[in-house]
């Protein structure tokens, strides 16, 4: 009756040698864990970009250390020139909004954790996983390379709109090979996230151990895997739409390049393109790509927060499971409200106005669910679940701005304004990387056996919140003031009275910039030094708690493992493993 | 190492068909490409032709889909979840034309 | 359908742990699941070109059909000879299903040798209008640039697609043959070389038929 044969369950051996145990490993747990590095090393390069752009902004005149030194001809004695500002930023949002946040909470977390939180002993693909991880160092080398060629980085944005992107080195410094090798690292990265993706889906659906119904996932392990269809959707149209820009760029096509496009006093000989195009199908991706970014956030949050509140969330895992489906769906249908102004169909304005705002409702039932969830809690105010307070913070007030931008007639005003840059900074940069926080000081045990320390923590946790209002709520306000986005220099009266602000700004900026470097040092220091983890430091429910602080190799020894109940049995001060075979005691 | 649970083995023996059948679906795809070919030439307006086309490539990407890829004969999970998904990217890809038609009025070589 | 199954987890050492695991809701092997997510955004890119062609298309007006009847007849004959390699993939499953390696082996071989023969009939079409002046950025009839920079980038796609089965099929027949493959493999890579088949059943329609000369 039943097939011995290997159902879905990967073998291989334990790894011997450094190669295979550190570098090519196949092993998700390590895979996890040079994806949660790469990250944090492209945090600080991100946050460096953002640092000398906001020295520039604040004081237009003054020399920003070692820039003069990267790019002498970008910036003559460290100030930059207002091309390689846009570099800077250019490189800023690629660099954060793929290989941070993209990265990090989805494939660093999700690659440790979703298999142990299903019970498998590995992915479905282990060598495809592995490919994935390496795919993904290679876009990360191809975008930092674009600072060491001669003529830098692209500088038409992490958005790269055509025509400036396609029409070549004529547009600008860094248009040359800086673009062509951002649109390579882009290509890698969408090719890793496809194939990762694709690991995510089979191992949630095939790999799952006994008594672990869809209906006992953990939530992370839901939110990474609806993140994991959104994402395959997603990047499957960011994949052509590059190399049509690619081919625009090397091929000598007219996709996105229109008739009779003079650019710094040239003619181009190309016809037939449509800049309208490119914004559609970049959009396409683009805005589920920041609802890729955003759900694992909603995920780890959701599985944070019970541990902490020990009481199961409101409503279970069904309300938050349907928000993030809602809202994984509803993403797709969404993105031309980044297209208001764009010179697209006026009608297509209301079509993508409507459900922007009705996808709202499943973000905000979700929101609620968290907040509401705190009522009658028995909290424990731990580092991670301060960062996931903050979390419900950060994503309120960032996506109440959300309903300003949503409305053409409004949006028509606030579009590349400041409004905008705080708008995604709170919903992207502040929320998903409070909750990329919360899950490092909460897994940072699981991960290496060791804990952080708490005091510092907390330290980071306080400076960074006050400090993340200061930064980009004063951006909002900043906004409704008519200041411009993208522009390095204050050349319109109106724009005067804003430096003061600006200054305001970058001083924040730049304290919360430092802030980091005490995560960064309670990371390392405690990765060596920190107190010895037990399996369950947290006294949580799901699987990872189940294995030793750091798991073995196959993650749980070969044993058995039986699920009988579902993620969330906290009860006060009590809690249930979801492999206790004793009787519920949250009735999850 | 092959996985094969106990129902599939049934439905297997039970509901798949046979080479010929096969032989002949495959020889009735054969056949729609050559209606498609004789409809390009009988000088129909080109949108008429796009659709007529259109129709008879999901025709047959239908039942590639169903038989040659299997999907008849395997759990209508698998089926609502391909179809949908695919479906629902390519759906709304076509938001697009609008501004590919406004594009034509709006361009300078005719 | 929540049925657990029996399967083999190898622990430390290669020692065998028998555990129960939650059966797959679409009871199909994994290697074949994974296949089928990867079509479905492989499906949705080669969609983003078509539609990207489309758009191309309606918006400029001058586009021109410029494909004689040899080249259509061109075009039936690569789409018979993918069909028939669809056939022959098809009975090269069968064949692994029943366990009969040689003429499994007879029908990969015919597979690949029928991929071979499109992506030879396809290379020599593209030679021909090359040779008459075709380019990516370049139309010589005068009608739309765009025309070269579609065809070819389409086409191509799906031409590489067509070489890396017929490189993948490869490796599946003689990893098949060495024992480390099975049939379910080769079923997995059958599903690839399905759509890449289907695929053509919407490039030939759209990318040739659309454009034939049909004065």
């Amino acid at each position: 009756m039943h097939d011995l044969s290997a159902h879905a369950a990967p073998h291989h051996a334990p790894p011997q040698g450094f190669i295979r145990k550190y570098v090519f490993s196949v092993d998700h747990k390590v895979i996890g864990i040079q994806y949660t590095t790469l990250s944090l090393v492209a945090a600080f390069i991100g946050m460096a970009l953002s640092w000398a752009m906001r020295i520039h902004l604040a004081w237009p005149n003054a020399s920003i250390p070692f820039l003069g030194t990267l790019s002498p001809n970008g910036a003559p004695g460290g100030v930059p020139t207002p091309e390689y500002y846009l570099s800077l930023m250019t490189m800023h949002g690629t660099i954060m909004a793929f290989f941070v946040l993209t990265a990090a909470p989805m494939a660093g977390y999700g690659n440790f954790m979703l298999p142990i939180q299903v019970g498998a002993a590995d992915m479905a693909f282990p060598r495809l996983n592995m490919a994935s991880f390496w795919v993904t160092f290679i876009g990360f080398a191809l975008a930092c390379a674009t600072f060491f060629i001669p003529d830098g980085p692209p500088l038409s944005g992490w958005t790269a709109y055509a025509p400036l992107s396609a029409v070549g080195p004529v547009a600008g410094p860094g248009q040359g090979w800086g673009q062509n090798l951002w649109g390579l690292s882009i290509v890698a990265f969408c090719v890793a996230s496809l194939l990762g993706s694709l690991n995510f889906i089979v191992t949630t659906l095939d790999l799952r151990t006994k008594g672990m119904t869809l209906s006992r996932l953990p939530l992370s392990t839901w939110g990474w895997f609806i993140n994991a269809w959104v994402g395959l959707l997603a990047f499957a149209v960011l994949l052509p739409t590059c190399l049509l820009l690619v081919l625009d760029r090397l091929g000598g096509t007219s996709f996105f390049i229109p008739a009779g496009l003079v650019v710094n006093d040239k003619l181009l000989p190309h016809s037939g393109g449509s800049p309208l195009l490119f914004q559609h199908l970049f959009w396409f991706f683009g805005h589920p790509e920041v609802y890729i970014i955003i759900l694992p956030a909603f995920g780890i949050i959701a599985h944070i927060m019970p541990t902490f509140t020990r009481k199961p969330l409101v409503g279970g895992w069904k309300v938050i499971t349907y928000a993030m489906i809602a809202i994984g769906a509803l993403s797709f249908v969404v993105w031309g409200h980044h297209m208001f102004v764009s010179g697209m169909s006026p009608y297509m304005g209301m079509v993508f106005s409507v459900p922007t705002l009705i996808i709202t409702i499943p973000s905000v039932i979700a929101v609620l669910v968290f907040a509401v969830s705190l009522y009658g809690a028995n909290m424990r105010f731990t580092t991670p679940m301060l960062f996931c307070l903050g979390f419900i913070s950060l994503f309120i007030s960032g996506g109440i701005g959300g309903f300003f931008l949503a409305q053409p007639a409004v949006d028509s005003y606030l579009h590349a304004t400041s409004f905008v840059v705080g708008h995604f900074h709170f919903t992207m940069g502040l929320s998903a990387i409070f909750a990329t926080f919360a899950g490092f000081y909460y897994w940072f045990p699981k991960m290496w056996g060791r804990m952080m320390n708490e005091t510092l923590g907390k330290v980071h946790f306080w400076l960074s919140f006050v400090l993340v209002y200061c930064v980009f709520m004063t951006m909002h306000l900043m906004g409704f003031t008519g200041a411009v986005r993208r522009y390095s220099a204050y050349v319109a009266d109106f724009m005067v009275p804003q430096i003061p602000t600006n200054r305001f700004i970058t001083v924040a900026a730049l304290l919360l910039g430092a802030t980091q470097f005490i995560f960064l040092f309670n990371a390392i220091w405690s990765r060596f030094k920190g107190p010895k983890a037990a399996d369950n430091p947290w006294q949580a429910t799901t699987l990872e708690w189940d294995t030793p602080s750091p798991p073995p190799f196959d993650n749980f020894g070969g044993r058995q493992i039986t699920i009988y109940h579902g993620p969330m049995e906290y009860d006060g001060d009590a809690s249930l493993m979801q492999t206790s075979p004793e009787k519920a005691i949250a009735g999850t | 190492m092959n996985f094969e649970p106990e129902g599939e083995a049934a439905m297997s023996s039970n509901q798949e068909p046979g080479m010929r059948s096969y032989v002949g679906i495959v020889i009735g795809l054969m056949i729609i490409v050559v209606i498609e070919v004789i409809l390009t030439y009988q000088h129909l307006p080109t949108r008429t032709l796009l659709y007529s086309l259109l129709c008879l490539a999901c025709v047959e990407a239908f039942v590639g889909i169903m038989y040659l890829m299997h999907v008849k004969y395997e759990t209508p999970l698998l089926f609502w979840t391909i179809f949908p998904s695919t479906l629902f990217v390519l759906v709304l890809l076509n938001y697009i034309w609008p501004d590919a038609y406004r594009m034509a009025r709006m361009s300078l070589v005719k | 359908m929540n049925q657990p199954i029996l399967a083999i987890r190898t622990g430390h050492e290669g020692t065998g742990h028998e555990v129960l695991m939650e059966r797959s809701p679409y009871a199909i092997d994994k290697k074949k699941l994974g296949m089928w997510i990867f079509i479905v955004s492989d499906a949705c890119t080669f969609a983003t070109f078509l539609f990207g062609y489309g758009y191309m298309r309606v918006g400029n007006q001058n586009w021109g059909t410029p494909f004689a009847f040899p080249t259509i007849l061109n075009g039936i004959l690569m789409t018979f000879v993918l069909l028939s390699s669809s056939l022959t993939m098809l009975a090269a499953v069968r064949a692994t299903q029943a366990g009969q390696k040689a003429s499994a082996n007879k029908w990969l071989g015919a597979t690949m040798l029928l991929g071979a023969i499109f992506a030879a009939l396809h290379l020599r079409e593209w030679f021909k209008l090359i040779s008459e002046g075709w380019r990516l950025f370049y139309n010589p009839t005068g009608g739309a640039a765009q025309f070269g920079a579609c065809f070819f980038s389409v086409t191509g796609l799906h031409l590489t697609h067509v070489v890396s089965g017929v490189i993948a099929l490869a490796f599946i027949a003689r990893g098949y043959n060495q024992g480390r493959y099975d049939e379910s493999h080769v079923e997995t890579a059958g599903l690839y070389w399905h759509f890449v088949d289907l695929v053509w059943m919407f490039v030939f329609p759209l990318m040739y038929l659309m454009n034939a000369q049909t004065k």
